[in-house]
């Protein structure tokens, strides 16, 4: 048997029992299996829709100190893919997840961000991680997306679904839960407005100053600057290509001239109904179809 | 002194998780490996579940009648079963699961009961497994039950049975069963669950008219209450609860009309009422307002 076979025999029997090992020591990230605690807040969204900003914003306006940073945003408002369960614990309970609807999820900031930008943010988000192949554009990430065929653990889970799955599953089952609906492109044209609705919902005080300071301190501009040095920190941004950024254009629209138009009418095929729902203005005619199923009508 | 009886507790919780995952013998609940073919019977607890695994069961391999003894190996649940062992069955799968909306879940059978009669069936299901004493009064259960205090992780009736149905209404892969209806008739029902495995490419069924019937006789009240009777102590659902009350109880609908009393339907009605009626679940209270269910939208 030649070397190399036997190296990396070796090599994937290591993996196997670290893995292993870790489960056993409940060293893998809480994710689904959380231990959730009354008064847990959760910042619910899909990939890529503003969920570190928004953790960004809500702990630089709770968190006087000293300003939230790539550094220090996990053990403030952390992850449930970064932490164990057992760490989660002793940390402060504003969570971020990207799962679908759980009915444990007592109290929820839900943003939604328009598909086609995450899509496409999505797309230089896995570039930078190095798991696309290289000659693959846009045109064909999406389709891979959409039918289910990339499969990625950082970027895609099939416990989190598609986005439409992530976002109609947070928004059908809104009611008999404290639950406070954002959009990302709300919060770009107003991140002050946007901030104070954070506020009131958890009774966070929310002086003007206070609120200027939060918004400063989570800016576009800032975190880049912040990104710059603390990439190498930071779990999100950890071993990816340091030539592309994590905090990228931060803007809304930039579909039209990333995404090519087939790229665009599939994704309004597929979810174009949601979309039209949520605001997003569709550059097609939707299909006819239903949101709601005949029997809750 | 509590505190270091809970951190006790734990420390045993997890060296016992320990020793699970390091001889392969973790549950499958939640992290259960899902594959594409996959199958799932799911329903809120009490719905109704068990008894399709009898019928499903009885009529996929018809020459070995389903027992409590071997249900778990022939449809088992996610909850009491290994991740491995549930890896090494026979594919397409067929699994029992309460949860609410899961998105990797490929193709779903969800049934649906009257949550009134769900609500009497849970609350002598919570007296049999020693949660609530013989004379805890119904009345004081319902609200709870509404709360969904009992299983958090399933949600209450309505997070699960609406998030399932709101999500997955129009998929060629979701087929919805009521219970009363399957109660009413269960050939008809039967027969759409084949139709639904037939489009789904499961194995083939015998589904004639004579298959069907032998199936639904082998599957009825009676029959599982007499299986109940030899096999409680062998199955994972019964084993350790109350021998004096029965898993198969009364397999009926209605049966909340006498149990339970005005307030506690009414209480029911005003929480659940829109989804009920949705559902063609006549309410008793004329006067409940129906509700419609909120648009999965935006708030203005």
């Amino acid at each position: 048997m030649p070397s190399n076979i036997v190296v990396r025999r070796i090599r994937g029997l290591i993996n196997h029992l670290g893995k292993i090992t870790d489960t056993a020591l409940d060293r893998n990230p809480a994710g689904r299996s959380v231990t959730v605690l009354p008064g847990d807040v959760f910042i619910v969204s899909y990939p890529k829709s503003g969920n570190t900003w928004t953790r960004f914003l809500v702990g630089n306006l709770i968190y006087q100190d000293e300003p939230i940073t790539f550094a220090n945003v996990e053990s403030r408002l952390p992850s449930l893919y970064v932490h164990p369960d057992r760490k989660l614990r002793k940390l402060p309970r504003i969570l971020k997840s990207h799962d679908c609807f759980d009915p444990r999820y007592r109290t929820v900031i839900y943003i939604v961000r328009d598909p086609r930008d995450v899509l496409v943010s999505a797309y230089h988000y896995a570039v930078k991680l190095g798991i696309v192949p290289e000659d693959w554009g846009v045109e064909k990430f999406v389709p891979a997306l959409l039918d289910g065929s990339f499969e990625s653990g950082v970027l895609v889970n099939p416990r989190w679904g598609s986005w439409h799955d992530n976002v109609a599953s947070w928004l059908a089952m809104k009611d008999n839960r404290k639950f406070l609906l954002l959009r990302y492109e709300d919060m770009l044209v107003d991140p002050e407005r946007e901030l104070v609705k954070v506020a009131d919902f958890l009774g966070l005080e929310a002086t003007p100053e206070r609120l200027a300071r939060a918004v400063r301190l989570s800016s576009a501009d800032h975190m880049r600057e912040l990104e710059k040095t603390q990439a190498a920190e930071w779990s999100l941004t950890k071993n990816t290509r340091p030539d592309m950024a994590f905090v990228r254009k931060a803007r809304a629209g930039t579909w039209k001239s990333e995404l090519p138009p087939q790229t665009v009418a599939d994704i309004e095929a597929a979810w174009g109904p949601l979309m039209r729902t949520l605001r997003y203005e569709l550059s097609a005619a939707p299909p006819e179809r239903d949101e709601l199923p005949v029997v809750l009508r | 002194m509590q505190s270091r009886h809970s951190s006790l507790q734990r420390l045993f919780a997890a060296l016992a998780q320990a020793g699970r995952v390091l001889t392969g013998r973790q549950i499958a609940g939640r992290g259960l490996t899902v594959f594409p073919d996959d199958i799932f019977l799911v329903s809120y607890p009490r719905s109704g579940n068990t008894w399709t695994r009898f019928l499903l069961g009885n009529l996929i391999n018809q020459s070995d009648p389903v027992r409590f003894s071997n249900v778990e190996s022939r449809i088992p649940e996610i909850y009491f079963n290994r991740d491995r062992f549930l890896r090494q069955l026979q594919r397409p799968r067929m699994l029992k699961s309460h949860e609410s909306f899961q998105p990797e879940y490929p193709r779903v059978i969800y049934i649906v009961r009257d949550p009134r009669d769900v609500a009497v069936s849970f609350y002598h299901h919570n007296v049999k497994a020693r949660n609530i004493s013989d004379d805890y009064p119904i009345a004081s259960f319902v609200p709870r039950f509404i709360a969904g205090e009992f299983d958090r992780k399933f949600g209450s009736w309505r997070d699960n049975v609406l998030s399932w149905t709101v999500l997955r209404k129009d998929d060629p892969g979701f087929l919805l069963l009521r219970y009363e209806d399957m109660k009413r008739d269960p050939v008809v029902s039967l027969t759409s669950v084949v139709d639904f495995l037939e489009r789904c490419s499961f194995r083939k069924i015998d589904s004639s008219a004579a298959a069907l019937q032998r199936a639904i006789e082998l599957s009825s009240a009676e029959r599982m209450r007499k299986l109940e009777k030899q096999d409680a102590g062998l199955w994972v659902l019964t084993k350790g609860t109350r021998s004096d009350k029965p898993f198969v109880r009364s397999a009926t609908a209605g049966g909340w009309k006498s149990q339970l009393d005005r307030e506690s339907v009414a209480a029911i009605e005003s929480a659940w009422g829109d989804l009920m009626q949705s559902l063609g679940y006549e309410l008793a209270a004329t006067t409940a307002a129906a509700d419609t269910v909120s648009q999965p939208g935006l708030p203005s």
